[in-house]
Formats: C-alpha cells, structure tokens, sequence
C-alpha cells in the first residue's frame, strides 16, 4: 500500500490506497464523502465530477497517488457548512433536479464554468456541462438554472 | 495483493529509463483517461506506474516559428492557449470538440497520439500541420515525424522504453486555409466516426502545398496524400474539389464497428471532404 | 382555494440533492459489507452440466458462495418463472449462475475466475417472428407464446372488422419497427442487504414498486408475508411509515431512486444481495457495473405492429386490425401486463366502430423486456400515429383533419366497449394547432368533443 495525502473541502487526510486506486474510491469508500456517485466507472456519464485544485475532472478514472498532495473539493465543500450556494438555490427553486443522482456533478460543473466565465450564454452553459449526463429532467431546468445562478451571482 | 511501485519521474529520460528498468509491466502515466478506463474495466492490473504530471512534460512555448507542446500538457491547456490559438488553430479546433470538458482536462496530447487510435482526434489536424513529435529514451532521443508514426490500430513506431515527450507544429503559411470536421454519433463525449482535416495554403489563387487528413477511416489517422496532391497547383473549383474527394475517399479502408458501417464511411468521407474545401473556396 | 393546484410547489427532497446529503442505496455505509459479483452464462441457450464452487470458496476473502441450490424459492414475478439462479436451463446470456460475496472486488472477481462451470450449449432464438415458427427452439416448457384464455395472443374484438374492410374506399396497411429501449437511469442497479437478529434482515433497495417486490421477496426468501414492514426512507429527514405487524423478518427499505422510468419495476439484485447476507452472516452489497446495467437490466423490448384500416373517402376509419409482436425476451416479468395494455389502447384516441387486436407475448433467449414509460402503449402510440400520416398521405388530406374527424366524441366507445363521458381529443388538437402556428380550416375549428358526429 502507498500512502495518498490530500486535502478535501479544506480537510487534510492520510489514507492508504493501491496502485489502482481511484479517487473516486478515496472519496467514497475511504472518507465516506457520497455525493460523488458510481455512475459508469468509466468517465462517460459525469456523476463523479469533482473539482481538483478548482479544476473539474472525472474522479473515477482519476489515480489516487496522481493526486498527491492536491486540494479536492466535492458538493459538500462549495460552501461553508450552513451556507447555500447560489447554485444550490437555483437548482432547488428552477428544478433542476430531480432524482438528484446527477446533482452533484452538475452543480459542480456548473460551478467550474461560472468561476472562469460569469456571464455565459446559453450554449456556453451546454458547452460546460456536455460531459454530465441527466436521464430525468431533458436538461432545459438545468440549464435554467445555470443562468438564474449566474444572474444571481452577479448581484 | 501486490501492491505494485508508483514513481514521479522527475524527466522524460527518467521515465524511460524507468520503462526500460521494468519492462511489460509498467506503464506511464498521465492524465489517465484512457489507462484508468482500462483498468476499472480490469483489462489490465498495473504492476508498475510511472507518472508524468511532474516531469516538465506540459506546457506550450515556441522555437522560432515552431510551436512545441509538452507531451503530458493537459488538452484544455491547449485549448486556452493564445500561442495555439495563433499558430495553430486548426488544432484548437479539433480539441475542443473532444470528449467534454472535464476528459480535457486531465486528458494529455501525448497520451491521445501514443494510445495510436485510428480515431484519434488530435492526429488529423497534426498530420496536416506536418507535426513531429520528439521520442524519448533510455539511452537517447529521435525526432519522427506524425506520418511515420503510427503503424496499426493502437500501435506506433514506440519502443518499449520509448514515451512521447514534445510535439512540434513547424511554422504555418500565413496564407493558408484551413478546415476541419468532426462527425460523431453526438456533438460531444463521441468517438469519431469520421474526421477530416485540412490544410490548404493558397497563392494567387492557387493551391500549393495541400494537405488531407481522415480519421477513423483506416487502421491509422490518414494522410490522404494522392487526394492532396490534386489540389496543388489547381484554383478550388467543383471539378478539382470533386475529384480530391473521390480520390480522398478512394484512400479510405474503413471497417464496420459499433459506430458506423464502412459503407457510410466511405461515403461520408467523400461528403465532408467535399463540403470542408466547397467552404474553403469560399 | 387549492394549497397546490396551480401553486409552485417546491421538492420535499429538492434541498437535500443540490447539498448531496440525499443517500442511495450506494450511499448507505455499513460497516464490513461485502462485494457481490455475479457468474453470469456466456450463452444464449444451454443446459448447466457442472457447476463447482468448491475451489471459489476457498479462495482468499471470499464469505459465502450461493447458486440454485441456496435459494428456498426459486421462482419468482408476477407470473413466478423467473429463476433467482439458473437451476438447469440456461435462457440468456448474461443469465446469472452463481454469486459470490467477499471482501472487495479483486477477490470477488478472482474467486468467480475459479468456479468450475460446464454448459451443454443449445441452439438459441433472438428473433420473435422466428421464436413464433413452428419447430423453433423452446425458450420454457410452456412454449414460445404466451396463452390468454386458450389463445396464443391477447386479443380486443368490437364489431366486424371484415364487414369493414369490404365497405372501405380505401385499405391504409403500414407496419412499423420499434427497436427496444434501456432506461440507463444515472443511478445502475443496486442492493444492499443487512443481516441482523431481528428483524432478521433489512434491504435497501433501488425498487420503484416496493409493495410488488415486497411480496415477491417473501415469497423467494419463504418469510411470512404478514410478519415483514415497509420503510419509506425519505431522503432527508428519515421519516418513515410502516406496517405495525409485531415481528418482522425483513425490513424492506426503499423509495428514494436515481432514475427508474420503468426499469426497476423487477427484482434484480434484492434476492441475491438477501441471500448471501442470509448465508455470510455480513452486509452484502450488489451493485451492478453500468455495462451489466446496460446489458441485463430490464428495458421496453421490441415491437412488431402490423395495422391494416379499412377507411372512407372522407377519412373515417370504420374498421381497424392491429397484430403487435413483443419481443419478451426469456421470462414473463410485466410483458404479459404491457401486451394487454397495449392491445386496449392500440385504436389511440380515436372512435373506430369494427375493431380486432391481437397481441402476441413472444419469448426469446434474450433478457427479460419489462415496463418502461407508458407500459406498452408508447409505441402502439407511434405506430397508430404514423398510421394516420399514411392515411392523410393515401387520400391527400391533411393530417389534422384525419385526426379531428376520428377524434373520440362524448359518448362514444373504446374497443373495450368502454364508453367516454369526458373527452377532450378535438379541443387538444385545436389548442396544439394555434400554439403551432397552424390555422385550421372553419370546419375544423367549429368542431366539439360534445357535438354529436355528422
């Protein structure tokens, strides 16, 4: 076994992990984090999204030692405990969610597009979320929501 | 359960070495997008990994004219890059309608042309850019160029101990067109079913220099060179378009898969061959 | 007026998925739960000769192996045909044998690599038009068809159909192909059973019907129906109802989904995953790969629909023979239940007075098709739409006006003799019309749903 160090949602943590570990595995099975779901185990349907040093990537398919050292950030850490994130609130009041497997991913997709573009158009909010997959809502409240937030955000 | 090493190499000539030091049962590491598919579908266990995050492997500068990317340099990064932007567009092109967002970035350059797909999308707009890429070894390093790289489905000309370390884009004519089209089952996390890309420098007028690549369409990326060679020389006009996409197509030995059939391949690389230099000229 | 209708009414549940604490089954975390993996049959047909657990279950980390024999009740659905493991008899690829559970994957799937399994392969049918020929390979003893009252279709008679045809200007014939569709709900299939004293076990389960599949499971496991509870686990705040039955033996835990549109409405996991926390002692989570998901789950199977109409010069259907062929795959599960659906509603919203359906139920050596939105009537819906595009097309009149003028009126018929106090089918045309940008033609707006046919 290696040992992995990384910080999640301001966490610092120590755990032993396999060649083959994925962070997907630390994430769920080591620290019992489950908003980050087992979609595909395979990087197609974006359930496991989670952001790495702010960037968003498939956690699944992500090797856990390839991440030594980095700073994690799942659905439970985009805000201080207590607080809601805009994102969160436009998703709630637009329905943007509904069986709320693809939830987390999306959101957190979301959040990587408005940290670099505040104001994006329609298409720019597909664009970035092309890689999280819903089979409930058809996507149109999603979107919806992405822009609500947006707006929101920009005060 | 072995448990198996995990080195950071620190160079492309560390990494290598370490390659040739453990023979089939390591392999490198970068982004991950396609070896940790693999694994998680238990294809393969991995005995040894040799990471390439921290090797100086990414990033994009220039030389001279030229363009150099780092092998391990993440897609998106290439994406965003205002140097590729202006040298290289075709490329940016291309990359952004790979896989989505998040594959692009951890997905590498050098990990999408070493994994040699016949599909791979970065190869077409490469393959007509001229690109070369420097290989790297235990004992020493060679320049290849794109064209001779690839020499089968999911094989190339790598040596055991040999990984990608740069690719080079040689300076383009400021006066060339350029074209590229993706088509895919879907706008976005699609496999190609086919790809082209082209590159057409013109002067008054004429053709010169022309260059075209299909992707998916043969057990490697293509060079349709006998397609290209049509074009040189000649104005873009219906009968010189219509006669490189016959010949472009006539280049093709595509296959059936889950994807497409070989018989829509061949069409639809007439197709869009056609419709990419019918925009072209305008 | 209402505290709801016509109010925004935000989700119960809505806070709990935008903040991730919503749990699914794959979210519960017990404490020494075991990996489940599945030996699934590389063929479509054939007979088990051998099956021998006996190197598996010494394999390192392995708790307990079960096959047929660890099931008390080996047969189970609405129509109880299906094996919880295959006993003998093969029926599809991907059927499952064996089940192991052991401390993680690697050695689940190590210890499946080491069960020793000899299959006589049989000659298979995929195809139902060929599972349907006289001579074809049985997919169960029970024949390729499914019977209804002595018949080998579900059938729906009204009036003379072929008194119909003779009267007809015009006979409109079209079939239509619907291919079978997986639901490929984000959330793959998944079961967690927890062994304890008492009750005797609790399943967290994906179901989206809890009270059919409740049932069921006492039925596999031969647990007394009345002694069991069902939990509503609310996503939230743990919420629950339950049965006051005194002494449960299973604690059936459940209705909070990652997506079903259908494709949980069988047992898939549950019986395994309760089996093997029987057997081990252990929690014993199954949860199925997506390619299994994709594979093996249940999904709408496919439909060959046949519609012959017997029609006026003015485009009054006044006769209709519909033959739908459903590709069942190899247990009944609910396709018996989406043929009968199918068949009552395949003269879509319209008053045809000669009627005859006749939905065949055919079994394949193919998994199990089952429910997925709208139960069989979606694609009966498709195909007696187009059918009304071929009729325009065939008299040249517009689409719209053969739909409003075989538009059900008040008071008329289903085929199932049903009559219809409250319809509505002209003023819904009427309203997409206007929204469509269409403006349709005096006649055709001055119709009603109330107005007597002319």
């Amino acid at each position: 076994m290696h040992t992995l160090e990384l910080t999640v949602n301001g966490q610092r943590h120590k755990v032993e992990v396999g060649l083959k570990t994925t962070l997907l595995e630390v994430l769920r099975d080591k620290l019992h984090i489950t908003s980050p779901k087992v979609g595909c185990n395979t990087g197609d349907c974006g359930t496991c999204s989670v952001l790495l040093d702010g960037v968003l990537v498939r956690s699944c398919i992500t090797n856990a030692l390839s991440v030594q050292g980095k700073s994690v950030t799942t659905l439970e850490g985009i805000t201080e405990p207590g607080d809601i994130h805009p994102l969160q609130k436009a998703f709630h009041e637009h329905y943007g969610s509904q069986c709320g497997f693809c939830t987390p991913g999306m959101i957190l997709a979301s959040k990587a597009l408005l940290d670099v573009n505040p104001s994006p158009t329609r298409d720019e909010v597909k664009e970035a979320l092309s890689g999280n997959l819903c089979r409930c809502t058809g996507y149109v409240k999603i979107i919806d929501s992405v822009l609500a937030a947006a707006d929101e955000m920009k005060g | 359960m072995a448990e198996g090493e995990f080195y950071r190499a620190a160079s492309p000539r560390e990494a290598a070495g370490l390659l040739a030091q453990h023979g089939g049962a390591a392999r490198v590491l970068a982004g991950g997008t396609d070896l940790m598919v693999a694994v998680n579908k238990r294809k393969f266990k991995p005995q040894v990994l040799i990471y390439l995050g921290d090797a100086g492997m990414s990033g994009i500068s220039q030389e001279g004219e030229a363009l150099l990317i780092g092998a391990a340099t993440p897609l998106n990064e290439i994406l965003a890059s205002p140097l590729v932007a202006d040298k290289a567009p075709l490329l940016a092109t291309a990359i952004k309608q790979m896989a989505s967002p998040a594959i692009r970035n951890a997905g590498t350059i050098g990990g999408n042309l070493a994994n040699a797909s016949p599909a791979a999308d970065t190869a077409t707009p490469l393959l007509v850019l001229g690109a070369s890429l420097k290989l790297v070894g235990a004992n020493g390093e060679r320049e290849v160029p794109l064209a001779e790289f690839f020499t089968g489905p999911g094989q190339s000309v790598l040596a055991a101990d040999e990984i990608i370390a740069q690719v080079k884009v040689p300076a383009q004519s400021a006066e060339a067109k350029w074209a590229y089209r993706k088509v895919g089952k879907r706008k976005a996390q699609s496999l190609s079913v086919v790809s082209v890309a082209i590159y057409c420098p013109l002067s008054g007028g004429k053709v010169g220099g022309a260059a075209i690549a299909l992707g998916a369409v043969a057990p490697t990326p293509l060079l349709a060179t006998e397609a290209a060679g049509l074009l040189n020389g000649k104005a873009l006009d219906e009968a010189t378009i219509a006669a490189a996409a016959k010949a472009a197509a006539e280049a093709t030995s595509p296959i059936d898969d889950a994807r497409g059939t070989a018989w829509y391949r061949k069409r639809a690389s007439e197709a869009v061959v056609k419709q990419l230099l019918t925009e072209l000229a305008g | 007026m209402s505290k709801v209708i016509g109010q925004r009414v935000t989700r119960y549940d809505g806070m709990a998925h935008v903040t991730g604490e919503t749990k699914f089954v794959d979210d519960q975390v017990v404490p020494g739960t075991l990996t489940v993996k599945a030996l699934r049959s590389p063929v479509s047909k054939g007979k088990i000769k051998n099956l021998d657990i006996s190197a598996a279950e010494k394999m390192p980390g392995v708790a307990g192996i079960i096959t047929a024999a660890d099931v008390p009740c080996n047969a189970f659905g609405l129509v109880p045909d299906q094996p919880v493991l295959v006993n003998e008899d093969i029926r599809y690829r991907g059927e499952a044998i064996a089940a192991v559970a052991a401390v993680d994957e690697d050695a689940a799937m190590e210890a499946l690599e080491k069960i020793g399994l000899d299959i006589e392969e049989q000659q298979a049918v995929l195809d139902p038009l060929e599972a349907m020929k006289e001579g074809a390979p049985q997919v169960r003893p029970e024949g390729n068809l499914q019977i209804w009252d002595g018949h080998d279709y579900r059938q729906v008679n009204l009036g003379d159909v072929d008194k119909a045809f003779e009267q007809a200007d015009e006979i409109v014939e079209s079939t239509h192909l619907h291919p079978s569709v997986e639901h490929a709900p984000m959330e793959p299939i998944c079961s967690l059973a927890v062994p304890h004293a008492g009750p005797k076990l609790t399943i967290y389960t994906v179901s989206q019907a809890l009270y059919f599949h409740l049932g069921m499971l006492c039925g596999i496991l031969q647990m007394e129906p009345g002694s069991v509870h069902c939990k509503q686990w609310k996503a939230k705040t743990g919420s629950s109802w339950r049965h006051n039955t005194g002494y449960a033996d299973l604690n059936y835990v459940g209705g909070t989904v990652g997506g079903g549109f259908g494709g949980k409405n069988d047992i898939m996991a549950d019986h395994v995953a309760a089996l093997l926390a029987l057997k081990t002692g252990r929690p014993c989570k199954w949860r199925w790969t997506r390619a299994e998901d994709l594979l093996y789950s249940t999904f709408r199977g496919a439909w060959h629909i046949t519609i012959k109409d017997a029609v006026t010069k003015q485009g009054r259907i006044i006769g209709r023979q519909m033959t739908s062929i459903r590709d069942a795959g190899s247990y009944a599960s609910l396709n018996p239940y989406v043929v009968e659906k199918h068949c009552y509603l395949g003269a879509g919203p319209y008053f045809i007075p000669n009627v005859r359906v006749r939905g065949y139920c055919v079994y394949t050596n193919k998994p199990p098709a089952s429910s997925m939105r709208g139960f069989g009537i979606t694609p009966a819906a498709f195909a007696t739409e187009v059918q009304m595009d071929q009729i325009a097309d065939r008299l040249g009149m517009d689409p719209w006006e053969v739909r409003l003028t075989n538009a059900f009126r008040k008071g008329e018929y289903t085929p199932t003799k049903r009559v219809l106090g409250s319809v509505a089918m002209i003023e819904v045309l009427q309203n997409l019309a206007a929204k469509a940008g269409v403006e349709l033609p005096g006649h055709l707006q001055a119709m009603a749903s109330t107005q007597e046919r002319g």
